[in-house]
């Protein structure tokens, strides 16, 4: 079959009609029209990888007797097929029932969702890509430095959404990703390493064009190399409790790791427990737990400029931006609709009223789960990232994610990073290697007292969170301030 | 062997290229997958997909493009595929070392690890067995199962423009989590199965190994242990997990030559672990999945990272060959076949925790990293199963607890290991299926492990 949209809509729609003739509640199909990604990457000048992939196909969701079946497939001549597949494995799962599914009030939804891109990278010649890599690659040459890194990556989608409710939705997706990082061994034998993100300040476009701006990448070759300096010729952070000054390159895992991932209603509700892990939160805690001090504002965003901004969840719901957390209390959590009613009756009351558009699925071939999206914290009244050093007697300023381990109800986390500043009686000392620290998810979020203003704000991409069974990647960001946390355990004690 | 039909196609596309003097590697996979995913003592979905990916990679001196492709395949997708990895082939730099061009050594059929039963094991079996579990196991209080059960069937196929040769594997694989949690203490307990053929367990196993673990939850209120130097018992998935780390941090021959790992500085026939390790990569072992040729088209055989204690071999894949002078080893793949070798101690959990005495036993590890691999400095956290041991007896569930130690230390200080050793299926499901499985001591003591961190809940 020639896979115009139009055509797989004609195959399409009647296929969910007969799913509701046959009995089932509610059905869906994805099909990517396109799904393209270019992965480009420079180690020590070696382009160690220049491949595109081009995946096409269509996923099927069916909804029988409260479970779920899917199916996926590349061969769009076998789509009935397909269907017929999704409905079988619905009806298996029905045979061991639970908390029903249910798909709450249906909301049709029709529209098409374009991302903002000036200039679209699978235009942009492959020569010209590899010579921006490969200048940045030359700008990070430098004595002492062992090994360079350079890598982007390009990623577009055209998918296309039906449902048996009369949704109709298309999206336009276009991520950018791109990585620099230098690396050395120190007087210790140590590989210490710098790097830098793609990053922005979520407006602006998501094209080539990002990927140009010097502010957003390739103007940082030159401060990285310079802290890597640094950082071979420091001493390692001495054990201790201290105030924690977190960059938004190293705030943004701690968000994903200990908000986003905490506060998936799948995991809350105990779907994940055999792969990712569970949460810490249970629904009745939902507008009753104090996950944060006042200064603590977190929400699910809809930011212009971002790999979380998909117009359209997987379902078919327009995204939204809500609070998860607002002053300190958590006050929702990231679902799709399929969920909510088995939260409200684990809790006793209502505690998710609409879906939190976070369904989303990394590919045709992987049914939609709830995901993180753009998963921000609002600046707050702290003043820049000068005004909050000023403000701290015994601290110390870390940034860049090196190791990430946290407890399987993400409860506990300890985090190592790149480089940290020491912080003594109000200004920004020397730089310490070997960066680590602990805590405990809710202490340490109450310790949060300084929150930095929009000039600290950045936003940093995801490109690689991993979740789900069968397992998922995907793509999303969060936009995150400076923040100071009070009393952090740091370093290791032996 | 492949079906004739993606055979003929494939072959004739490498005969073309060779003939227009492209040299050319084509990979292809082939997956039927099948999983249902468990929530609340249900089941809450179930999946299939039927899926083929081709990969072609085309090299022209220094330089290499590649593209892939996830659709069924056909002549005219082929032919544009091959042309899009030309394309950036010319497109692309020139590397500062000469590439390895893929070569198949010897022909290789290997089907041996297919299952009909297996690849078709329907969901209502799955959620048969899984029922009977359910409805069998009741522990006190509030409580449900979640997990999840994934089956299905691999193809992999590779040939290159090198020579005639094809290289081709087909097997089945399942792999079955289920969780029982607590919903007031919030323990949660685990049993994990793997097969590669239907019929492999029973929910009677499933069911008494549940039963095994429950009076310890029920019976004892959790344990806070204490930060600092340890004794402790790792069960099959937590050294599943060390063993794969000790590879990762230690011998990839890449990040050894660059300084990386941390055996940077030695050299083969020098001491790095206990004698009581020994670590190989063996496709020959019946516990792993046993990947017959890599992507590179090598015969994949038996070889030896660690024997007695003592660094043997580093992992070369083609590229860190190419760029640093060395012989490739046969891991251009992702899925080895880890064995650590058995030791010497009785087999049998109980005879483990006779041993060890007073302990924590720790038979999973969750979400581990690496801060520093250039010491094979880890840090994770216990999970599923984890208990304090008293007098060789289990005494009470344990609450999560950090380890953060190093490889060489873990290993350098092993007390004993179990005389029988188990598969432990590794796989992912990211991206293709790519079914991989180590076998390990059913048990690991080791001394002076560092707890680093302990919660307040499991």
């Amino acid at each position: 079959m020639t896979a115009t949209p139009e055509k797989i809509a004609g195959v399409v729609r009647p296929q969910l009609e007969r799913l509701l003739a046959e009995g089932g509640s509610f059905g869906d199909a994805r099909f990517y029209a396109e799904d393209a990604n270019q992965r480009l990457m420079l180690y020590d000048g070696n382009l160690e990888s220049n491949t595109r992939t081009d995946e096409q196909g269509i996923g099927v969701r069916v909804l029988w007797h409260g479970a779920w079946g899917f199916a996926a497939t590349a061969d769009l001549d076998a789509i009935p097929a397909c269907f017929d597949r999704a409905l079988a494995n619905a009806r298996a799962a029905a045979q061991l029932p639970g908390f029903p599914k249910d798909m709450g009030p249906a909301r049709p939804s029709k529209g098409e969702y374009v991302a903002p891109v000036e200039k679209d990278p699978f235009d942009v010649p492959l020569a010209d890509k590899l010579a921006f890599l490969k200048g940045l690659d030359e700008q990070l040459k430098g004595e002492g430095i062992a090994q360079r890194v350079v890598s982007a990556r390009f990623q577009r989608r055209r998918i296309h959404y039906w449902n048996t409710e009369g949704t109709e939705v298309s999206r336009r997706v276009m991520n950018t990703f791109a990585t620099m990082m230098v690396m050395a061994p120190d007087k210790d034998g140590r590989t210490q390493r710098r790097s830098v993100e793609l990053n922005s300040d979520g407006a602006g476009t998501r094209g080539w064009e990002w990927l140009a701006d010097e502010n957003c990448f390739a103007g940082h070759a030159e401060r990285i190399k310079q802290d890597l300096a640094a950082i071979l010729a420091a001493e390692p952070l001495p054990p201790g409790r201290r105030d924690l000054i977190i960059l938004p390159g190293q705030g943004f895992l701690q968000v994903h790791e200990t908000i986003g991932h905490a506060l998936e209603l799948d995991r809350i509700l105990g779907y994940e427990l055999s792969f990712a892990g569970g949460s810490h939160v249970r629904p009745e805690m939902i507008g009753k737990l104090r996950y944060g001090s006042d200064k603590l504002n977190c929400r699910a965003g809809v930011t212009a400029n971002s790999p979380g901004t998909f117009g359209y969840d997987d379902e078919g719901t327009p995204q939204r931006d809500y609070y998860l957390i607002k002053e300190g209390i958590l006050v929702n959590v990231l679902s799709s609709r399929t969920d909510l009613g088995e939260a409200n009756a684990r809790a006793g009351r209502e505690v998710v009223k609409e879906s939190g558009t976070a369904a989303r699925a990394c590919a045709f071939y992987r049914t939609p789960i709830d995901r993180m999206t753009n998963i921000n914290i609002d600046a707050g009244p702290d003043g820049t990232l000068d005004d909050i050093v000023r403000a701290t007697e015994d601290g110390i300023i870390v940034d860049t994610p090196v190791s990430w381990s946290i407890g399987s109800n993400r409860e506990h986390f300890h985090f190592g990073t790149e480089i940290a500043w020491e912080v003594k009686d109000g200004k920004r000392g020397r730089v310490f290697k070997n960066t680590t620290y602990q805590g405990h998810t809710l202490e340490f979020w109450n310790s949060l007292d300084k929150v930095g203003d929009e000039s600290t704000w950045k936003l940093q991409s995801v490109p690689n969170c991993g979740k789900g069974e069968p397992n998922q990647i995907m793509e999303l960001g969060h936009g995150i301030p400076v923040m100071r946390f009070k009393n952090v355990q740091t370093g290791e004690k032996e | 062997m492949l079906e004739p039909r993606i055979r003929e196609l494939l072959t004739r596309a490498r005969d073309d290229a060779r003939k227009r003097g492209v040299s050319a590697e084509f990979n292809l996979h082939r997956e039927k997958s099948s999983l249902i995913r468990l929530g609340n003592s249900s089941v809450a979905l179930a999946t299939h997909e039927e899926l083929t990916r081709l990969d072609i990679s085309v090299q022209d001196g220094r330089k290499v493009g590649s593209f892939s492709l996830t659709a069924d395949v056909t002549a005219d997708q082929l032919k544009n595929a091959l042309g899009h990895a030309e394309e950036n082939c010319r497109a692309a730099l020139p590397k500062d070392y000469e590439p390895i061009f893929g070569t198949v050594e010897e022909p290789v059929d290997d089907s041996a690890g297919f299952d009909p039963e297996l690849e078709s094991l329907s969901p209502e079996a799955k959620t048969g067995l899984c029922a009977a579990v359910i409805k069998a196991v009741k522990p006190k209080g509030a409580y449900d199962f979640s997990g999840s059960w994934s089956t299905g069937s691999t193809e992999m196929y590779y040939i290159t423009t090198a020579n005639d040769n094809e290289a081709f594997r087909k097997l089945t694989d399942g792999r079955l989590v289920l969780v029982l949690k607590e919903q007031q203490k919030k323990w949660e307990l685990s049993v994990e199965r793997t097969q590669k053929a239907a019929g492999a367990f029973t929910a009677g196993d499933i069911i008494a190994e549940f039963e095994s673990l429950l009076p310890v939850y029920e019976g004892a209120e959790g344990f806070r242990t204490a930060v600092g130097r340890q004794r402790v018992l790792f069960g099959a998935q937590a050294v599943a997990e060390l063993l794969g780390l000790a590879v990762w941090g230690g011998f990839i021959g890449r990040l050894y030559e660059e300084k990386r790992s941390y055996t940077a500085g030695m050299k083969p026939g020098d001491k790095l672990f206990a004698d009581a390790v020994t670590i190989t990569d063996d496709p020959e072992n019946r516990d792993v999945f046993g990947m017959p040729f890599d992507f590179s088209g090598k015969r994949r055989r038996r070889f030896t990272l660690v024997e007695n204690g003592v660094l043997r071999g580093l992992l070369y894949d083609t590229m860190a060959a190419a760029k640093y002078g060395r012989k490739p080893t046969g891991h251009d793949l992702g899925n080895d076949d880890f064995v650590l070798a058995p030791g010497r101690g009785e087999p049998g959990l109980d005879a483990g925790c006779k041993l060890a005495g007073d302990a924590l036993y720790i038979p999973h590890l969750h979400y581990i990293h690496l801060p520093d691999p250039t010491k094979g400095l880890f840090t994770g956290s216990s999970r599923f199963n984890a208990l304090r041991l008293q007098g060789g007896r289990f005494t009470a569930p344990l609450f999560s607890t950090r380890v953060t130690d190093t490889s060489p230390s873990v290993f350098g200080n092993v007390v004993a290991l179990s005389s029988k050793n188990v598969p432990v299926n590794t796989s992912s499901t990211y991206a293709r299926r790519s079914p991989t499985a180590v076998s390990v001591p059913e048990w690991l003591l080791c001394d002076n492990v560092r707890i680093t961190d302990v919660a307040d809940s499991f």
